[in-house]
């Protein structure tokens, strides 16, 4: 594996000319639907469709070869089947096309004859600096400039709006519905990479390049085997990236062993997925469990700063969320301190005597948005905790979506991360909406709540700035 | 005996595994903290070994054909005086005779031996995605039946070391429990990075068993060391 300066990722998202080979003027063909996109959405650069069957295709010219358009050629996206795309690529390399998304399948996940297609392209493009994305892949999507080579049409994948979560995904399909998922939950999304077989760029050169994308703040990679040899590279370069932004990682295959055969006791202990998790600890990435915890962590992470310590303080005005909430919290490390004396004091100088101010702090379903200002402030202020988890039922007549405000006002300008729990429909859909706008990412579990106060504290791990 | 020369011997005579002795030499040129230990081929170098490196001492079937040492009564442990060194090489071959038939005999390791502490493991082996990677566990149930282990990819600072320390289930058990001493962490530590280093250094060294480690207020010392060896690097 040569070294590859991440200047040649970026022809796959700004390209000023790209070919799409496998081109097809039917609607509903794959052909059709990235020429349409493209044409759509894709506003830096020219589009060439390819096909030797057609003179056409939307409109536009279609070439008999990629050799056959005149000018450079940047980019190409490649459809035809899998035994025709050795040949694609040869022509791509004659032309000098610095960029391949291979598209089709039928590649190695075939079988030794798929595998063999794989390895005449790796010569291909052995030494020409051209590089290949897939095969068996849905491409790259980039949600600020517009490349879009995803066949999947809107209407079966939404968009999602443009945002600073970046997705890199092994997993082409897990990537759609990721996708259009983040869209209907409204969560923006920077860049979009599936990359397939990854014949030659792989999620190191993909880090590599997100971790300088200036519209990326938080990269979440779904992955489930790295290339042999390629683990050490992968931890070098997450430990790298995660000094700059958080790096996320689902991990698909968590039950396959290693080789059984072993003749120690170390050897027949070293499963991959612990091997894994060691990776990834040492790296410094954050792993999600499953995909709604990835957007549950990212949101958390792009909204909210890395926590300075394991100190949580709850602020409630439900006595069981409070313990649910202080159960979720200490059962993955975070700790839910008891207030010092003078703490409590100040608290009770407004308080009735029957809230409970030992923390969880409890302003009770008869208390009002204020005693939430007044919690908020005296104990995000202190030196006695390093994050807040409030939670926010406003079925109660003293509680309103107006909470939202208060508890950003509260909490602004502590330097400490603050995550919300809500829970219901009506007003407290308001009171979620305004949350988010305010930028206090809001779950409608406290368990949920806590894994994303992990998430910041484990951030803070890996930067050195919590104890 | 230089580590090059061990691995190159055994590769050379078609052994994966290397002698106990041998393995022992190489940790001892890794600065491990082992024990001092001779092969005896005759009962008189057994006795003469035992005199060299004092008393008490443990003897070991050194066999390649023998995977469990204890179970064919191929181990003797606690051993005080001369008489008892004579005595227990020869039971140790008669056993072996007997539950081994046709094993081929290298010897009898002599070994000095360590004092009872804290038993832990230190393990490494040869990951196809990361290459090296260093586990460490509790001995005993903790890791044979609980799987209560750590794992790290190479190379493991001393920081990560203790990371590893402390991230197994029982890890308390280090920091002293129930009258039982706090154990010298600093030291397991530096086994911890000794093994990674030996582990990067040595690319024919495919896994790596130190089971038991004898954990001690103070220091530790490797009382049982398993090498596997491969000339496919």
């Amino acid at each position: 594996m040569e070294a590859q300066s991440t200047s040649s990722i970026e022809v796959f998202f700004k390209p000023r000319s790209i070919a799409v080979v496998g081109a097809s003027p039917t609607p509903g063909r794959l052909g059709y639907v990235v020429v349409q996109r493209l044409v759509n959405r894709y506003k830096k650069g020219k589009v060439y469709p390819v096909n030797p069957k057609y003179g056409e295709v939307l409109g536009l010219k279609c070439y008999r070869s990629v050799e056959e358009i005149p000018g450079p050629v940047d980019l190409a996206v490649v459809l035809v089947p899998a035994p025709l795309v050795p040949g694609v690529v040869e022509s791509c390399v004659r032309k000098g096309v610095r960029g391949i998304i291979i598209i089709s399948g039928g590649f190695a996940e075939t079988g030794p004859e798929g595998a063999k297609l794989e390895e005449k392209i790796r010569e291909t493009i052995r030494g020409t600096g051209t590089r290949v994305i897939g095969p068996n892949c849905i491409g790259v999507l980039d949600l600020h400039g517009g490349m879009d080579t995803f066949f999947l049409p809107e209407e079966k994948m939404m968009r999602p709006p443009p945002g600073d979560i970046a997705i890199i995904s092994q997993s082409g399909a897990l990537l759609s519905a990721m996708l259009d998922w983040a869209a209907h939950m409204g969560i923006g999304v920077s860049k979009a990479v599936s990359y397939g077989n990854k014949i030659d760029v792989d999620e190191v050169d993909m880090l590599e390049y997100l971790a300088n994308d200036p519209e990326t703040r938080v990269i979440v990679i779904y992955v489930e085997g790295l290339r042999p040899g390629r683990g050490k590279a992968f931890i070098e370069a997450v430990r790298r990236i995660v000094r700059e932004k958080p790096v996320i990682v689902l991990k698909g295959g968590r039950t396959e062993r290693g080789a059984v055969a072993a003749a120690s006791h170390t050897a027949a202990l070293a499963g991959s997925y612990e091997v894994f998790r060691a990776a990834l600890r040492q790296a410094g990435a954050i792993e999600a469990v499953d995909v709604v915890d990835v957007f549950d962590l990212a949101k958390a992470l792009t909204m909210q700063p890395p926590a300075r310590g394991d100190r949580v303080a709850v602020i409630t005005n439900a006595g069981g969320p409070g313990v649910m909430a202080t159960d979720a919290l200490e059962s993955l490390g975070l700790r839910v301190p008891l207030l010092s004396e003078e703490l409590q004091a100040r608290l009770r100088e407004r308080f009735p005597p029957f809230y409970s101010v030992k923390n969880p702090v409890d302003v009770t379903g008869g208390g009002s948005n204020e005693d939430y200002r007044h919690a908020i402030e005296v104990v995000a202020r202190s030196d006695e905790v390093d994050a807040l988890l409030v939670v926010a039922l406003i079925h109660p007549p003293g509680f309103s979506a107006e909470l939202a405000d208060i508890i950003a006002e509260a909490t602004k300008g502590t330097g400490k991360p603050v995550v919300a729990m809500s829970f219901g429909g009506g007003e407290t859909s308001v009171l979620r909406g305004k949350l988010e706008k305010s930028g206090i990412p809001v779950y409608e579990t406290v368990e949920r709540a806590a894994r994303a106060l992990w998430a910041l504290y484990r951030y803070g791990k890996v930067l050195g700035v919590a104890r | 005996m230089s580590v090059r020369k061990i691995i190159e011997e055994a590769l050379r005579e078609g052994r994966s595994k290397l002698h106990e002795h041998e393995a022992m030499a190489v940790l001892r040129e890794y600065g491990f903290p082992v024990p001092e230990v001779a092969l005896a081929r005759s009962r008189d170098e057994a006795v003469e070994a035992a005199v060299r490196i004092g008393f008490p001492v443990v003897l070991k079937i050194v066999s390649p054909s023998i995977v469990h040492k204890s179970d064919v009564g191929g181990v003797v442990l606690g051993l005080e005086t001369e008489e008892q060194v004579a005595e227990a090489y020869d039971r140790i071959l008669a056993n072996v005779e007997k539950h081994a038939p046709g094993a081929e005999v290298v010897g009898v390791l002599v070994q000095r031996m360590v004092p009872k502490g804290l038993e832990v493991i230190v393990g490494a082996t040869r990951d196809p995605i990361f290459d090296a990677v260093v586990m460490f566990g509790l001995g005993g149930i903790f890791v044979e039946v609980l799987r209560d282990v750590s794992f790290r990819v190479t190379p493991v600072s001393k920081e990560e070391a203790f990371e590893m320390l402390g991230e197994i289930k029982a890890s308390r058990l280090l920091d002293g429990y129930r009258g039982m001493p706090p154990r010298d962490k600093d030291a397991l530590a530096d086994i911890i990075v000794k093994v990674s280093r030996l582990m990067d250094e040595v690319k024919e060294i495919k896994e790596l068993d130190m089971n038991p480690i004898m954990s001690y207020e103070k220091g530790a010392a490797v009382a049982d060391a398993r090498i596997i060896v491969d000339g496919r690097s």
